[in-house]
């Protein structure tokens, strides 16, 4: 179906008058004593009327996930002592729409579903939001420096598990602009949006009156990313035998140890449990944590195996590259490049991935010397 | 004749390969480029042919001298390239008694501001603390008012600050990049990690992110040598560097001119007790 660009504001409209809908909204931080420049802020928030939607250029500093995952989640309240209870809190159950989501943050949410659904166990939770979203994803128009996702297997205009696809579509009338001649598309474009799965259809359902019917219309699907890396195919297997390998004290160097790359990935999903007391009463909740920060491995009684920030980012990267390859199949690493972008020490995943790639899994030396192509100014 | 940014890089490895040559020293810690032309990254240069990797332009905007932190009890020196800024934060973790200076080799390179809008206040671009200066001292900028921002951010009613921080802190993901690339924050666990004692909640919600903004800025507040990492590190954009200076304004008000990281043997004026300090308050 194509919906014009005009039109947006009435579909989110219409969609939110039976759910939430979730939208990358871009909103100017209020500073009244006026001593900042005006800052904009474009994060996934609940649309309002008049609300500027940022579909297309750069994607969110944080992913859509805590949607589906939220970073501050009640589990039960209690009180001990006299007329001591225990009593569940159960997520919400308003339908809720996450629209123009990303490809790689709709992957990201496919390996979120793996974890929390399979292995004989599901997060009651988890499913109970998964549940009751709709994802409509939409196809990246231009890619930001730090993208990656085609060279991770991911295509930046088609998200296949989404419930709605959405892509701009070509302009196929032109004019000449006024300003400089050259020639311009005569229109600012359509949507052109595909349901990919029964929630999907019961969407666009909603939305039916103000779209038309696919005509000549073509999605625009020749996007490719702007960061290309080498990967080895192989890479996970190969990293399974290069536990000690020396480009783990390299390159884990500069890292300070904060959780900002934890924080922003799409795909990290650990949490942690633990109460809230106000006296006799409180509650239990769990939220984000971090494998970066030291007290994610330390035990009770003070051991810490992973004593340093060598071991903690080694996990990480292990992680994303290896270990859940080994577990589910695929890696978790979605290309998104947000850790690279918010990195404070600029560590770049791209640039270890490409290195473990091209390194001897057996050597017992590493130089970043050895990777030096040009002379460096 | 003031030399160009590439003869003072040329100059910053050799001293970098010299003070390797030596065998005092383990590692050179300077910055490297990225894949990105406006970003360098910090680099640890541990052979001859790694001190050629190392770079100097005005993307060179992180902090050195925390990492002096990763080996407390080193076997060899640590060398590290320092600016003006790296210099007092150095100067900051030996009066904290969390290095020792003959366990560094410092390497001081005047530095004239870089790609980071912190620069622009600066008030010693000369490093204060140094075994080896490359190029030639800069010239420093006497009239920079540090205060500007907090002088005006102070005729807010109280109400108006109070919303304004807590939009501030709605924004936060409590990831700890402040604290963990603060040359001041050098405790050995932070209270903050103790977090089974019930200091501070682990839930990144606007109450928790309070209590540790709150914690951090008294923590801090007199020890701060103004580096501006807490705010350049920030992924959610929060302007950290204007609670340490109201800090610091009101440390300069109550016991006059003060700052942190010189090279004289000063105590942190919170952490100190004088019998001429202002007690009008009591």
């Amino acid at each position: 179906m194509i919906l014009a660009k005009k039109d947006l504001d009435q579909a989110l409209k219409i969609l939110s008058q039976d759910a939430v809908v979730f939208a990358p909204l871009i909103t100017l931080i209020e500073d009244k004593s006026q001593i900042d420049q005006p800052a904009f802020e474009k994060k996934f928030m609940p649309y309002h009327e008049g609300a500027a939607v940022g579909l297309d250029n750069f994607n969110t500093v944080k992913p859509p996930k805590d949607v589906l995952f939220p970073n501050v989640e009640k589990l039960y309240k209690y009180k001990t002592g006299e007329g001591a209870y225990i009593e569940e809190i159960v997520p919400e159950d308003k339908p809720k729409i996450l629209f123009g989501i990303r490809p790689c943050d709709m992957r990201s949410i496919d390996s979120m579903d793996k974890v929390f659904f399979t292995k004989e166990y599901v997060d009651s939770y988890y499913a109970k939001r998964r549940e009751l979203v709709t994802i409509v994803a939409m196809g990246c128009m231009d890619t930001q420096r730090t993208c990656f996702c085609d060279s991770m297997g991911l295509d930046p205009t088609y998200a296949p598990t989404a419930d709605v696809m959405m892509n701009v579509t070509k302009s196929t009338r032109t004019k000449a602009c006024p300003v400089t001649g050259c020639t311009i598309p005569e229109d600012d474009g359509s949507y052109i949006l595909e349901a990919l799965t029964e929630k999907g259809k019961a969407l666009l359902d909603k939305i039916s009156s103000l779209c038309t019917e696919n005509g000549a219309e073509e999605a625009v699907r020749d996007v490719s990313c702007s960061l290309k890396i080498e990967k080895d195919p192989e890479l996970d297997k190969k990293l399974s035998k290069m536990f000690e390998h020396p480009i783990w004290d390299k390159i884990t160097k500069g890292c300070i140890g904060c959780g900002t790359c934890t924080f922003v990935c799409p795909t990290c999903y650990c949490f942690d449990i633990d109460n809230e007391n106000y006296g006799a009463e409180g509650c239990k909740y769990r939220c984000w944590d971090s494998c970066m920060f030291s007290d994610y491995t330390r035990m009770a009684g003070g051991a810490n195996p992973r004593p340093t920030k060598k071991e903690r980012l080694r996990n990480r990267y292990m992680h994303k590259l290896s270990y859940f390859n080994e577990r589910y199949g695929e890696t978790l690493c979605v290309g998104c490049g947000r850790c690279i972008e918010n990195c404070p020490a600029h560590l770049d995943i791209s640039e270890f991935i490409e290195k473990a790639s091209k390194v001897d899994a057996e050597a017992k030396e590493y130089s970043e010397a050895d990777f030096a192509e040009k002379e460096v100014r | 004749m003031a030399y160009t940014k590439e003869q003072i890089q040329d100059m910053i490895r050799q001293e970098a390969k010299k003070a390797l040559a030596s065998g005092e020293v383990s590692a050179v810690v300077g910055w490297t480029s990225t894949r990105f032309a406006d970003k360098t990254k910090p680099f640890f240069a541990e052979t001859e042919a790694e001190c050629d990797l190392l770079v100097w332009n005005e993307y060179c905007v992180n902090g050195t001298a925390k990492y002096a932190l990763d080996d407390r009890y080193p076997e060899k020196k640590l060398a590290v390239i320092a600016r003006g800024c790296d210099s007092r934060a150095i100067n900051r973790l030996i009066q904290d008694k969390q290095v020792k200076r003959e366990n560094l080799y410092i390497i001081g390179v005047p530095c004239d501001g870089k790609d980071n809008p912190i620069c622009k206040e600066c008030q010693h671009k000369n490093p204060l603390t140094f075994d080896v200066l490359v190029g030639e001292e800069v010239e420093e900028q006497i009239n920079a008012d540090r205060f500007a921002e907090v002088l005006a951010f102070e005729k807010l009613t109280p109400d108006e600050r109070y919303d304004y921080w807590a939009k501030q802190y709605d924004k936060c993901i409590h990831c700890y990049a402040c604290r963990n690339a603060c040359p001041a924050c050098n405790c050995i666990e932070c209270y903050a990690d103790q977090y089974r004692t019930g200091w501070q909640g682990k839930a990144a919600d606007r109450e928790q992110n309070q209590v540790y903004g709150l914690t951090r800025v008294f923590h801090v507040g007199d020890r701060c040598i103004e580096c501006g990492e807490c705010e350049r590190v920030c992924p959610m954009d929060l302007p950290i560097m204007r609670q340490t200076r109201k800090m610091l304004k009101d440390i300069n008000d109550l016991f006059g001119d003060y700052e942190c990281g010189m090279p004289n043997d000063s105590k942190p004026v919170l952490g100190e007790y004088k019998l001429e300090d202002p007690d009008e308050f009591m």
